[in-house]
């Protein structure tokens, strides 16, 4: 039987299919991120516009009817309020409709699980590099099997910095893709570098290189942001790893699509002689499978979410969830 | 003179910043440590952040020392390495990971809380203030190692970090110990340890469990 996964955290509504850990189909829709960012309330009516189209577009391209769903998962948190509500009301319904469990998600699990289930990680070492977050992460046992929390940023997520300096930069769409495109070819420019043991801070790189632009090509400035943010994630993550001894690396989130990124993780794999995993963009960027992909690992050891348990949260951290499986 | 030496060094240990070796210098006993090049970043970045911390660590080595802390004293300084006093002691980690006696530990944890109180008074934040940055001398003195991350510092927050890494690492009884001496010591303890309680009641500490690696 297959697992269907809605996420809608955050720009992107996204509806999977999962069987198996095989994934079915993966189907999204964004919302535009132009020059004043996310407007949660509007994005959130794009999503509930959006959300009964993609699960039947979703379901048809699975190959499936919505009786062939044995459970559904919805992002329960992090992420934005407004946004968040209109997926798991869509699970809520679908899941009434059809008198199958509801599954809530956090956001962070899934980009990890998708990503660890795919390359067979079993201890990895993980650099968790999103919007709203990036934590340096490895699964321990005490007190209880989670997500302990070796590094994190003490302000905004990477991904919240790079899209920020989109906007200041005038890219279309401004998020770090953009970036990524302006930056190549760039020259250095020296910017602040602000690492505190395993932690890190984006701030304060954010409003120097915004100020930098328009008095410097802005080319170089994204490229020295990028190679600034990146090197800083990359020296914590390091550390994390003479700490832990864990002997693969994996990197996931929607900033795990830079290839820049990519390549310097691998780098530090290649020194210590091990594996770095990324998988590929269409699952690093938010989406739906990696909903239903955990959704599945609770639905097989069976868990079960009473009412109360459900709802949203929108700081929903990842070190207070049980990975059961 | 350093490059005499360099056929025996031998590798001490590795850490993420840098390379350790044994060394002997004008006849003392040393370490040797060498900042390597980091392939992952761009060359520019690499050079400044290895000659800026090499530069840095020296001149607070030299600061603490100066203040009467208990640190090694460095004997030579080059663009990307030190070498500085070697210190023959038990690391305080390797106790803590195999259980305490709060009967043996008390004395070392009230000298570890006084070293900290020099350090904070001569406005020096160590940065890694962690078991593993502490060496118990045979003659009972306590070391502090590693100043690669420390700082010249006014600010509460920067001391008070020095003391949560410690509370995260050592066992409740013992950091009650140490931090009672370093109240002791240091008198502007009242606001660092007020910036504690506050730090840890800030929303991305407040669900981090004790650090069990």
């Amino acid at each position: 039987m297959a697992v269907l996964g809605i996420e809608s955290s955050a720009h992107t509504l996204g509806v999977g299919v999962v069987e198996g850990g095989r994934v079915l189909s993966n189907e999204k829709s964004m919302y535009h991120m132009g020059p004043g960012g996310i407007i949660p309330a509007k994005a959130a009516d794009l999503h509930a516009d959006n959300v009964g189209p993609l699960v039947s577009a979703a379901l048809k391209r699975a190959h499936i009817s919505v009786r062939d769903i044995s459970a559904i998962g919805y992002t329960k948190g992090p992420g934005l309020g407004p946004c968040l509500r209109v997926g798991q009301l869509a699970a809520e319904t679908i899941a009434a409709h059809s008198g199958i469990p509801i599954i809530p998600v956090n956001h962070a699990v899934a980009h990890i699980e998708v990503t660890r289930s795919m390359f067979g990680a079993r201890d990895p070492l993980v650099l968790y590099v999103s919007g709203g977050n990036s934590q340096i992460l490895a699964i321990t046992d005490s007190p209880f099997r989670h997500y302990h929390v070796y590094g994190e940023t003490l302000d905004i997520g990477v991904g919240n910095m790079l899209d920020n300096f989109a906007r200041a930069a005038d890219l279309d769409p401004a998020w770090g893709s953009s970036v990524e495109r302006l930056a190549r070819g760039g020259r250095y420019i020296q910017m602040p570098y602000t690492v505190k043991g395993m932690d890190f801070t984006f701030t304060g790189l954010m409003t120097n290189a915004s100020r930098l632009l328009g008095g410097r090509p802005s080319r170089d400035v994204a490229y020295s942001l990028q190679e600034t943010c990146f090197s800083m994630l990359c020296e914590a993550t390091e550390r994390a790893l003479f700490l832990t001894r864990k002997s693969e690396i994996l990197l996931s989130g929607g900033v795990a699509q830079n290839s820049r990124l990519r390549a310097m993780l691998e780098s530090i794999a290649q020194s210590h002689g091990i594996r770095a995993h990324a998988a590929p963009n269409s699952l690093n960027a938010d989406n739906g499978a990696m909903i239903a992909v955990v959704a599945e690992k609770y639905q097989e050891k069976g868990f079960r979410f009473p009412s109360k348990a459900r709802g949203i949260d929108q700081r929903y951290r990842i070190d207070t969830v049980e990975i059961g499986w | 003179m350093v490059k005499r030496t360099r056929a025996a060094h031998r590798l001490i240990s590795e850490g993420a910043e840098a390379k350790l070796y044994g060394a002997r210098l004008f006849g003392i006993d040393a370490v040797l440590k060498h900042r390597a090049r980091k392939e992952y970043r761009i060359a520019e970045l690499d050079e400044r952040l290895r000659l800026q911390r090499t530069r840095s660590e020296a001149r607070m080595l030299y600061a603490a020392s100066s203040a009467g802390a208990n640190v090694p004293a460095v004997l030579f300084l080059g663009n990307d390495k030190i070498v500085m006093e070697r210190i023959d002691g038990r690391m305080m980690s390797a106790i803590t990971a195999g259980g305490w006696s709060m009967r043996t530990m008390r004395g070392s944890l009230r000298r570890l809380g006084a070293q900290l109180a020099i350090l904070h008074n001569a406005g020096i934040a160590h940065g890694d203030f962690t078991p593993a940055n502490i060496l118990l001398g045979g003659s009972g003195k306590v070391y502090v190692i590693d100043f690669g991350l420390a700082e010249t510092t006014g600010s509460a927050e920067d001391k008070a970090i020095d003391i949560i890494l410690m509370k995260r690492s050592i066992p409740a009884r013992a950091y009650a110990e140490f931090v009672r001496a370093y109240r002791a010591e240091y008198a502007q303890s009242g606001s660092v340890l007020a910036r504690v309680s506050e730090i840890e009641r800030r929303g991305r500490y407040q669900a981090r469990t004790l650090l069990s690696a």
